[in-house]
Parts: C-alpha cells; sequence; structure tokens
C-alpha cells in the first residue's frame, strides 16, 4: 500500500474526484453542447445540395466534350424530352477507332467499322422513345411526324466524324443499320426522325 | 436502467442524436453521390427534313442548289491527285500518327475556294485554356471574314441567307467540325441576336448550317481516297 493511504483504501468517488483534477476533466460528465456541430453540419448539408449536381444523370466522366464559345446551357424546352447519347472517342474506346455508344446507361460496342452492333442498339432504343413521345406534324410538310424530344449528341472531342455523321443519320432514320447502312427505303409515315439535336460542349475555362 | 427520454422532454431538453444520425445519413449520401464539375453547354442544331441521302437517285438532272461550302481536310493534302494517291498517302499518314490511335493533330479549313487556316488539335484538348481561347478566336476571326464579304446577301433575312454545308472528312476528330459550326453560329449570332438560341421554337428562324450528311459506305478500297479527292476539289 502506498505511504500516505488511508488503512481503508480510497473509495471509488474519491478516485474520480482525483482523476478529473489531475487530467482537467472536471466537466467530464457535464452534457456537451450539440449547438455549433448540428449547426456546421447543416451548413455542410446545405453546401452539398446546393453546390454539387448528383451523378445519376445520363452523362459519363470518361468523355472530354470540344470546347467552343457560342455554347449555351443546356436546358429542356416545356413539355420536352431529352435523351443523351454519349459518343465515345478512339481514346476511351482503345485502337482503332470504333463506334462506341452510351445511352441510358447501357454501353454499346460494335466490334469492328464494319460492325454496326451499336447503331442497330441505338435504333431500337430511338424506336421505343419515338412510339411513347408525343408528336407533332413537321412544319416543312415533308409528311414526317417529329417527336417532342431532344437528342443530346454528347461526344468524345477524338471522336471520328463519321461516327458522329453516320449516329445522326441513325437519328433522322435514313439509313439501316440492319441492312449494312444502307440508305433506308421508307415512307413519311413509316419513318420514325429524331431532327432536334443538341451537340454537347463546354466554355474553354470549364472542366 | 435506461433513462427515459420522457423524463428528458419534461426537463425541457430534446434529444439530438436521432435527428444527428438522420443528417449525417444525409450529408453522406450528398458527398458521395455529387460531382463539382462545371455543368455542360450546348449548341442546337435542326436536321433538314427535305433534303439529304434518298433512295432513288432523282431521274431528271437538277441544277445544284446554291450554298456555300465549309471543307475541313487532313493537312497537307492539296489538289491535284487521284483518289488512289490520296489513299495511299492516307494511309502512311495514319501508319506515321499511329501510337496516337490514328488521329490527326491539325486540320486545314476552307470556305468555299478561298485560300483557308491551319486548325491545331491540341490546343483544343484538356486544360490549355489560352490555347483553346486563342484558337476559336483565329477560327472565327477567319469564318466572319469569309462570310461577310461577297457571300453575304445583303437586305434579307437570316434564313433567305445561302444555307451553309461543312463538309468534314469523316476520318478528322469531332472538334475540327464542331469548332467550324461553332464560329458559323458566331458569325450567324452577330448578324442575327436572339433567334440563335436552343429552343426548338425559334430554329425555323434561324440560317440552314448543316454538317453534309456521309458518303454512303461502298466498301471500295479506295473509299477514303475517293471521299479526300471529292473534298479536295470542293469549293
Amino acid at each position: 500500500m502506498p505511504p500516505g493511504m488511508p488503512a481503508g483504501g480510497l473509495d471509488k468517488k474519491a478516485i474520480m474526484s482525483h482523476k478529473k483534477k489531475r487530467f482537467g476533466l472536471e466537466h467530464a460528465d457535464a452534457e456537451v453542447d450539440l449547438v455549433p456541430m448540428i449547426d456546421c453540419i447543416f451548413l455542410l448539408l446545405l453546401f452539398f445540395m446546393l453546390c454539387g449536381r448528383i451523378t445519376m444523370d445520363q452523362r459519363v466522366n470518361d468523355i472530354s466534350v470540344p470546347p467552343t464559345r457560342t455554347a449555351q446551357e443546356v436546358k429542356n424546352p416545356k413539355e420536352w424530352e431529352r435523351i443523351v447519347i454519349n459518343v465515345y472517342g478512339s481514346t476511351q474506346a482503345g485502337t482503332p477507332p470504333r463506334n462506341t455508344i452510351l445511352i441510358n446507361n447501357v454501353k454499346y460496342s460494335s466490334l469492328g467499322p464494319d460492325s454496326y452492333e451499336s447503331y442497330i442498339a441505338l435504333r431500337r432504343v430511338l424506336d421505343r422513345a419515338y412510339d411513347q413521345a408525343t408528336k407533332f406534324p413537321d412544319p416543312k410538310n415533308s409528311g414526317l411526324q417529329l417527336p417532342m424530344i431532344v437528342l443530346e449528341i454528347r461526344a468524345d472531342a477524338d471522336t471520328e466524324f463519321r461516327v458522329v455523321q453516320e449516329v445522326q443519320q441513325v437519328a433522322c432514320d435514313t439509313i439501316n443499320p440492319n441492312d449494312q447502312m444502307k440508305p433506308k427505303v421508307s415512307t413519311p409515315a413509316t419513318m420514325k426522325p429524331f431532327v432536334f439535336l443538341v451537340f454537347t460542349t463546354r466554355k474553354p475555362g470549364d472542366h | 436502467m435506461a433513462e427515459d427520454p420522457s423524463e428528458k422532454i419534461n426537463e425541457g431538453k430534446i434529444d439530438l442524436v436521432p435527428m444527428i444520425d438522420c443528417i449525417m445519413l444525409l450529408l453522406l449520401f450528398f458527398i458521395l453521390t455529387t460531382k463539382f464539375t462545371a455543368p455542360e453547354k450546348g449548341i442546337a442544331s435542326v436536321l433538314p427534313t427535305d433534303k439529304g441521302q434518298s433512295a432513288s437517285p432523282p431521274k431528271a438532272p437538277v441544277d445544284p442548289p446554291k450554298q456555300i461550302n465549309i471543307v475541313i481536310l487532313p493537312e497537307g493534302f492539296v489538289d491535284g491527285y487521284e483518289p488512289s494517291q490520296y489513299q495511299a498517302k492516307l494511309l502512311q499518314e495514319r501508319s506515321r500518327l499511329s501510337a496516337q490511335n490514328g488521329i490527326f493533330p491539325t486540320a486545314f479549313l476552307r470556305v468555299g475556294g478561298s485560300s483557308g487556316i491551319v486548325l491545331e488539335g491540341s490546343k483544343l484538348n484538356g486544360k490549355n485554356n489560352a490555347g483553346a481561347e486563342s484558337e476559336i478566336s483565329r477560327i472565327s476571326t477567319y469564318i466572319e471574314t469569309e462570310l461577310g464579304g461577297e457571300r453575304e446577301k445583303p437586305g434579307v433575312g437570316r434564313k433567305e441567307q445561302d444555307p451553309i454545308v461543312i463538309n468534314c472528312f469523316s476520318g478528322l476528330s469531332w472538334k475540327f467540325a464542331l469548332l467550324t459550326y461553332d464560329g458559323v453560329r458566331a458569325y450567324e449570332i452577330k448578324k442575327a441576336g436572339a433567334h440563335m438560341g436552343n429552343d426548338p421554337k425559334e430554329w425555323d428562324k434561324q440560317r440552314e448550317i448543316n454538317f453534309a450528311p456521309p458518303r454512303v459506305r461502298n466498301y471500295s478500297v479506295k473509299e477514303l481516297g475517293e471521299e479526300l479527292y471529292e473534298e479536295v476539289h470542293l469549293k
């Protein structure tokens, strides 16, 4: 037994009191004021809600769109739908360049430059969207029924131009990917064209 | 024995722990699901419904419609050769650029039959902001000079101006075609003002600016050489 200690030993209360004094824990039993922490958390929450964009949109990060000057904010007109078509460039899809497309978060790749699986899949998705969309007659009296859908073509800066052209042609339903990309023989009544396009781009300083 | 929460309420204290739990979960959700990239922008375009590739060629020969052709080619392809020679040179260039996935680093831009300018692709990639700004300015200035001269019809609206067709070689990068389209739009915005927005209702008031439809794939061995031959000689 250490010298100076009472014969019966110290009781628990006395030991705690001694420790609190020694380690500066006088307020150990007092309740912590949570209000400043809650304030901070609320501010953080507000910051993330207002400044961040939720990543569930149809855009993928591994595509780098080219910069332009006349680009405007992408806003959907009222009652119009938007479909984003991500078109990969050679840097993403490997060598040699391939026509890989990502639509509705599903990636479709073709096996070679003269293989059109991705275009066939794209047309299938567009056909489905056309059937479900609200349509209006073409103002140029072509007899076509145009869907109220804007197609956003989000192509990588180094995508081969031919791929972007062919995506546009598949969109306006003038070529047939099921028949070796030959011109489609159809009447205005049977065509399902998408003619309202937006090319995704960025301001030179944005990343 | 556990402390009864009602006792705290009676004392005027609210148990904040469940609220903090919820807020923490929300915070975690937002931290994990948000990204801080700048929102992307867009350039609107309407595909023509009354022209393009047709399944059957017209029976009677018709005069080609008046239009302004803008041509974008790989740099170094001058006129005066046969398709087979263009094809051979193209394959040679692609082989030389195989380390860069066959991507042409530069392109040659020309409005009609005028002398053109060389576009530097490297300035339009990545984070080279100063390079991108200067290159975009250079392209816009060139296009404005070319379109603003004799090619501008005085006294008529934008819709009545000659349509512009951008003919880009199919093997070039998309950025060259889009930058050219951007330059034409910059010119039209200067002339037309508000009618160059992304609202589909406004699109029928704009001048017609389109990319030329691609050649029908003919699977010939000289397909790219023939395409280059046509584009090099297009005025």
